[in-house]
């Protein structure tokens, strides 16, 4: 085993598999809190769609993949705001019609390019040196901003009237979550494909939700769950020839399944005197 | 229509006994998509005072409170707060405006310990960018003894009682160290021991902490034995003063109906039982 993790290869895997579990996980927790866990999920169709737009037009994937992903996340978060149209009705229009454009792409190539399917399905072992600098920017640049204003979206999550009434701008941050759950979404794209980090973003949130009955150890357990879980996929994915994506994230339920089971959470408490 | 008002109610201004007014509403009006919610109020607030706002469902008392939070600029008229129009309000003004919002049911799986609800608090005193201090969790401190809560830091919300949840919320408030507590309707939803106990706590609050308190209820009883002044608002200011002077059974009927009663030891009865 101590051989194998001396692979260039695998040691650039298990990277980006901390940094993506760790930076899924964190978001996730704010994902989890203020119920927008379907958000996570037209985005990363939409952020497919720009990968799949720019292998058509031959462009680099990755500010394709954030334009398509930001516009989405914006324009759903818009029609939220402005109470149009119920949030899962937008989610579901924008996750089908950006499939439908992906489809689309893929469909006008006129070579069958393999590349594409890499960030559906991802294809975490194939993770090169320029991918993994790109992907630890844009966690750094989504966990700063998450340490810098923990606070309010932590407040905004338990009681936004409250947050709104102490000054707290909660447009504003409504709008940087949806742009870092963005982010997130496109740096983990490469790892575990776009139909797959919607549970990554979710499970180790909703795990660490069933252990723990304070905000800050959720964030701590959510982290130490989403790393553990991914660093163990990749291991599991490599010794038996697995896909990657599935054997992180059938790994991840299992701990969800297993943290509902021992949750403290599962016997009501009577109230306290 | 015309509002008459008994010559003996109190004028609009602040009460003199007090500091300056901290709050001023002249001739405002708020409107909702749907129509008024409050009519021409004219109303001095002064440090240090306790005003209690009662009225019937839907007669603009909350609506009056997201006013002076800043939340909702008047559509005519103005309200000045702290000497600066409400919808000009900012970071540093609404740090010294503590609200308790209406009660509603914490979700008991919520993952939040005490600690950490009433440090939310301080956010508009720390500021956007930056992280709380030691001074802070000292301040947290403070006001969980403040309000009886200091052994219950590190317990989940969710598992407290109705009361001990808005004890919490009442030192989130405090910990803001504000010069003006916003009450909406703070012992709906407890017992009725437990409500004179808040109420008592608010009292406490208001005289050792030279709090100023708008306090909003239906509960005319409980809050009328505690307030300097009591403003009885339906949409409009229909009359402001002490209780003495706002709970006669004229006035009372003008805006709850003829089914109103007053007892000889001054009690109100309103027939209808949400706002007995």
């Amino acid at each position: 085993m101590t051989e194998l993790l001396t692979l260039g290869f695998l040691q650039r895997s298990l990277m980006a598999a901390v940094l993506t579990g760790g930076v899924c996980a964190a978001i996730g927790v704010f994902v989890v809190l203020r119920g927008l866990a379907f958000i996570g999920a037209g985005t990363a169709h939409a952020a497919f769609a720009g990968v799949a737009l720019a292998y058509l037009l031959g462009g680099p994937p990755m500010p394709f993949a954030i334009a398509f992903g930001l516009g989405t996340a914006w324009i759903i978060g818009l029609l939220e705001e402005r109470g149009r149209m119920k949030l899962d009705v937008s989610i579901g229009i924008f996750y089908t019609a950006t499939m439908a454009l992906a489809i689309l792409f893929i469909g006008l190539m006129k070579t069958y390019n393999a590349e594409v399917y890499g960030y559906l399905f991802g294809s975490i072992l194939s993770v090169t040196a320029d991918e993994l600098k790109l992907t630890a920017g844009l966690a750094t640049v989504v966990v700063g901003l998450l340490t810098l204003f923990s606070k309010e979206f932590f407040f905004l999550a338990f009681d936004q009237e409250m947050a709104e009434a102490s000054g707290v701008p909660a447009r504003r941050f409504f709008f940087l979550l949806l742009t870092l759950v963005a982010l997130t979404i496109v740096v983990s794209l490469k790892t575990v494909g776009a139909i797959l980090v919607f549970a990554l973003l979710l499970i180790p949130a909703a795990t660490a939700y069933q252990l723990t009955f304070s905000l800050h150890r959720m964030m701590a357990y959510s982290v130490a769950i989403g790393v553990l879980v991914s660093i163990a996929g990749v291991m599991l994915s490599f010794q038996f020839d697995l896909p990657t994506g599935p054997a992180i994230v059938l790994l991840a339920t299992g701990v969800f399944f297993l943290a509902v089971a021992l949750s403290p959470k599962r016997a009501p408490k009577p109230a306290l005197s | 229509m015309s509002h008459p008002r008994p010559a003996h109610t109190h004028p609009h201004h602040a009460d003199h006994e007090h500091g300056k007014p901290l709050i001023r509403f002249d001739h405002a009006s708020f409107w909702y998509p749907q129509g008024p919610a409050l009519e021409n109020i004219t109303l001095e607030i002064a440090d240090g005072e306790f005003v209690g706002v009662i009225g019937p469902n839907g007669s603009g008392k909350t609506t009056m409170l997201r006013a002076i939070l800043g939340l909702l600029p008047p559509t005519t008229g103005s309200l000045q707060i702290f000497d600066c129009a409400c919808q000009n309000l900012r970071c540093h003004h609404r740090a010294r405006i503590g609200y308790l919002p209406q009660k509603r049911a914490v979700d008991p799986h919520f993952p939040i310990i005490v600690r950490e609800a009433v440090l939310m608090g301080r956010s508009g005193a720390i500021g956007l960018w930056k992280r709380p201090g030691k001074a802070d969790f000292a301040i947290v401190r403070h006001a969980l003894e403040d309000v009886g809560m200091e052994d219950y830091e590190d317990h989940p919300l969710g598992a407290l009682s109705g009361g001990q949840q808005q004890r919490v919320f009442i030192a989130r408030a405090l910990a803001q160290h504000p010069q003006i507590l916003l009450l909406d309707e703070p012992t709906t939803g407890i017992d009725t021991t437990t409500q004179h106990n808040v109420l008592d706590l608010i009292q406490r609050l208001h005289k050792e902490l030279h709090l100023t308190i708008v306090l909003v209820s239906h509960e005319i009883n409980l809050i009328a034995p505690l307030a300097e002044r009591l403003a009885l608002l339906k949409t409009r200011l229909y009359a402001l003063g002490s209780a003495k002077q706002v709970l006669t059974r004229e006035i009372l009927a003008q805006v709850y109906g003829p089914q109103i009663l007053t007892t000889d030891t001054g009690h109100v009865i309103v027939a209808d039982h949400h706002h007995a």
